[in-house]
């Protein structure tokens, strides 16, 4: 194709490569603009083959760490909290250069976004080992069937210990797992009565999660085995059948379908009545295809804020840097001040999105971390003409446009390219994904 | 089982405290200057701020119904004695955790308003918690503060959250507003520092989202020069310290911020609740106490009214966890020196409980943000909470 992209063809393919791959790899806009939007739609609908990219980074083994150190002996207790944050650093880490080496990145997006769905905080959980665990479970059925994701999530270790599943008894149940599984896991709020709740929570007496390890054992003696009313049936449930059962219902399809549409699409409009139907079999895969080919990516009104996460490994893909090569404590320590750190959302609903993230004092911490990228960054795809280097910038960096504002600051920073750089990926609009 | 200590502020520090140690000797508040105050907020202003606890504080074991027999019985696990709490009325006594604050209370600085929630509450955190910063049952996504900054001459420093990221309630349908952090404020620095403040300029071809991003970075070299050079630059104490510290330290310096907001997290004690919750709401009344002496002793002693709520409190019984679960109705704690101190609104009964086991509501929250808004905002009710006009006032 010879002639040059409509400013709507640059909006529908900046966003799809940046909502649903983390943003382009160097060259790879200006490419999928010359093959067209049918084009761009194949190659980020590709996924579940080997990934040569997530390959090159070393697989992550953690230790079982075993019990919380007893006693007095201050050595030894010293030594298990530096083990237990070394480890939790080397997770983050780990997944974060999966991210951002990820040749079809789709798998590892929707990983990321199923751990703010399942929200499960390390700062409860505290053994990195069992958050990498459901972590790899996230990833098996990211973009699998979301009944076989919803049944084995339910007796997830990391997910049972956050929401006191751990302390749930006959005699005395812990509603905290069966309330959000329903109300943010598989239902939505008010799709459920409080006695649905209360018979959930017997539903799932007698797992107990073994929490350095998330190694979940079902004893049959603690269990509640006498028939409940639950969500409108009567049986006698455990962990898998109320699972089976709180997917199967209508208000399940509507739910998932809204989560994924605000996150991926618009925090502004309303899915269309048509997509759910793509959900009707709970197939993932096939809803991210309906909301890849929806015919929203040119709406103007589908802006969407990129989350902390989302802007940093965007922006690493783009200048080839790998977060492990960064200093992890720095790292770690500037997306906490941003508000986002994997494996550590603010409680159990994830992380809230939108404009809350763009605020000053956030702008603050961004600025610190786009230079902490911008030292180990390449630029090679600014080494063109000075007159061509603020556009070369967009194609580089998969921005569908400057504003008149943008251009204006970049064209300041023409003698120095990494100056133009870190300016580039502090503007508004690579910030959102317009 | 493991009790888990390991709490999310304490994981921040093990990861974060050794960069945050260099970062705060890296800051250069002096290079910030302007200490110079261009429009200070006049004297008698009257000034909100609001203390968020996350998660469902227990207002049973906050303000405590003590000599209650069924107090005592239904929840015989998490059950205060006679000896940890201070008596204010023959029936009803604070956490002894709390001694600063019913220490206020009895100099008459403290209206306890009780059993405050909304018709038919919400069990969930985040609905309880929406409804709460909306004000809104019918679902608006905006804050009650933001519709009241939507209507203000837009500045940066109307209201200002600490931390770095906003309370829903602050947010707006056309305003966000201001954050800074107990960190302070470090600007940009290297060959970029020139260039950066253009990024924040408006562009007419901004869409929505943009051109909120600009303003971030717009709002962040105006709060620098105006509030940077106030910021304490060793905080100490607990966050909740930290954070009013900050507070403190602006209101005293005349900052024209008419809302601030604090929070603390970790109220959602389904398990072990009384040491939990015990050393939480010590180390809100700490820095209560903190707050109100270095307040009282400034330029504002008598503008300042601080809100202490919850999203919900929780379930009367206790569980067998040592804990409770989500419930509804709590008190709600209003302290300054212009608050008339006392007991509003009616106790909820232990007797008389809903069909789940939780307390009825006998006060509605809109009612409280009422009084606020005509008391402190001088605000007319209804252009903040649309089809409510309730006000119930403490001053």
């Amino acid at each position: 194709m010879t002639s040059t992209p409509s400013y709507e063809q640059r909006l529908a393919t900046s966003r799809l490569l940046h909502r649903f791959g983390f943003g382009p790899t160097p060259g790879q806009f200006k490419n999928l603009l010359e093959h067209g939007l049918a084009t761009t739609q194949s190659v980020v609908m590709t996924y579940g083959r080997d990934d040569p990219g997530t390959k090159t980074v070393t697989p992550l083994v953690l230790a079982d760490l075993g019990n919380f150190p007893s006693g007095n002996n201050q050595a030894k207790s010293n030594a298990f909290w530096n083990r237990i944050q070394k480890d939790s650093a080397d997770l983050v880490m780990w997944w974060l250069d999966r991210m951002v080496a990820a040749s079809y990145p789709l798998t590892e997006r929707m990983t990321w976004f199923w751990h703010g769905h399942w929200a499960t905080s390390i700062s409860s959980v505290t053994y990195p080992l069992t958050m990498k665990r459901q972590n790899d479970t996230l990833r098996k059925f990211a973009l699998g069937n979301f009944d076989d994701m919803a049944r084995e999530m339910v007796v997830d270790g990391a997910l049972n210990i956050w929401l006191n599943n751990n302390e749930n008894y006959v005699q005395a149940p812990n509603e905290n797992l069966a309330r959000e599984f329903m109300e943010l896991m598989t239902l939505g709020v008010n799709h459920y009565s409080q006695n649905d709740v209360a018979a959930a929570a017997l539903a799932l007496t007698g797992y107990s999660t073994d929490q350095s390890n998330g190694k979940v054992t079902f004893n049959p003696k603690e269990h509640f085995s006498v028939p409940l009313g639950l969500l409108g049936a009567t049986a006698i449930f455990d962990a898998d059948s109320f699972a089976k059962l709180a997917v199967s219902k209508d208000d399940n399809v509507q739910f998932i379908t809204d989560r994924l549409w605000f996150r991926f699409v618009s925090g502004s409009t309303a899915p269309p009545a048509s997509l759910a139907a793509s959900f009707a079999n709970r197939d993932i895969a096939s809803l991210v295809n309906a909301l890849v080919h929806s015919t929203a990516w040119t709406d103007p009104a589908n802006a969407l804020v990129k989350s902390p996460v989302e802007w940093f490994v965007g922006a690493c893909r783009a200048l080839k840097v790998r977060p492990s090569s960064l200093n992890a404590g720095d790292t770690q320590y500037l997306l906490t001040q941003m508000g986002q750190v994997p494996f550590n959302p603010p409680n159990v609903g994830g992380w809230t999105y939108g404009t809350a993230w763009l605020n000053g004092v956030a702008f603050q911490y961004r600025f610190e971390l786009a230079q902490n990228i911008i030292a180990k960054g390449d630029f090679g795809p600014l080494a063109v003409e000075p007159l061509n280097m603020v556009q070369a910038c967009a194609d580089w960096l998969g921005v569908a446009e400057w504003s008149a504002r943008t251009a204006n600051a970049l064209t300041l920073s023409l003698a120095t390219p990494s100056e133009l750089a870190l300016a580039a990926i502090l503007s508004p609009e690579y910030m959102v994904s317009a | 089982m493991i009790n888990c200590e390991f709490d999310r502020r304490r994981f921040l520090q093990w990861t974060g405290a050794s960069v945050f140690a260099a970062l705060t000797t890296q800051l250069s508040l002096e290079s910030l200057a302007n200490a110079a105050a261009k429009s200070p907020l006049p004297a008698k202003t009257p000034i909100l701020v609001l203390v968020t606890l996350y998660g469902g504080n227990d207002g049973l074991n906050t303000v405590v119904p003590f000599t209650d027999p069924r107090y005592q019985s239904v929840r015989s696990n998490i059950a205060l004695s006679h000896s940890q709490v201070i008596p204010i009325t023959d029936s009803l006594a604070f956490n002894s955790s709390m001694p600063l604050i019913s220490d206020l209370y009895t100099r008459r600085k403290v209206a306890i308003v009780q059993g405050v929630s909304y018709p038919d509450p919400s069990l969930s955190h985040f609905s309880s918690m929406a409804i709460w910063q909306s004000a809104s049952l019918e679902g608006l996504t905006s804050g009650w503060i933001g519709r009241w900054l939507d209507q203000q001459p837009h500045s940066p420093f109307n209201a200002i959250g600490v931390g770095s990221t906003l309370p829903p309630a602050f947010v707006g349908e056309q305003t966000v507003a201001s954050m800074v952090d107990v960190g302070g404020i470090q600007l940009p620095w290297g060959p970029v520092a020139s260039v950066l403040p253009r990024l924040g300029d408006a562009a007419p071809s901004d869409v929505t989202l943009e051109a909120a991003a600009a303003t971030s970075i717009s709002d962040l070299y105006s709060t620098a020069k105006r509030v940077g050079p106030h910021i304490p630059k060793s905080p100490s104490g607990s966050w909740i310290s930290q954070q009013l510290s900050l507070v403190s330290a602006l209101i005293n310096a005349n900052v024209p911020t008419r809302v601030w907001e604090v929070n603390l997290s970790s109220f959602d004690t389904h398990t072990g609740e009384q040491g939990d919750q015990n050393s939480l709401l010590a180390e809100v009344d700490t820095a209560i106490g903190d707050f109100m002496t270095k307040i009282s002793a400034g330029s504002h002693s008598h503008d300042v009214t601080v809100m202490i709520y919850s999203e919900f409190g929780r379930r009367v019984a206790s569980n067998a966890s040592d804990g409770t679960d989500h419930g509804t109705s709590a008190p709600v704690l209003l302290i300054g020196n212009g608050v008339k101190g006392g007991l509003y609104g009616e106790q909820p009964s232990l007797k008389r409980l809903d069909e789940n086991g939780n307390l009825r509501v006998t006060t509605d929250f809109r009612a409280v943000y009422g009084g606020l808004l005509h008391d402190v905002l001088e605000t007319p009710v209804r252009d903040v909470i649309p089809s409510w006009n309730g006000a119930l006032s403490v001053h």
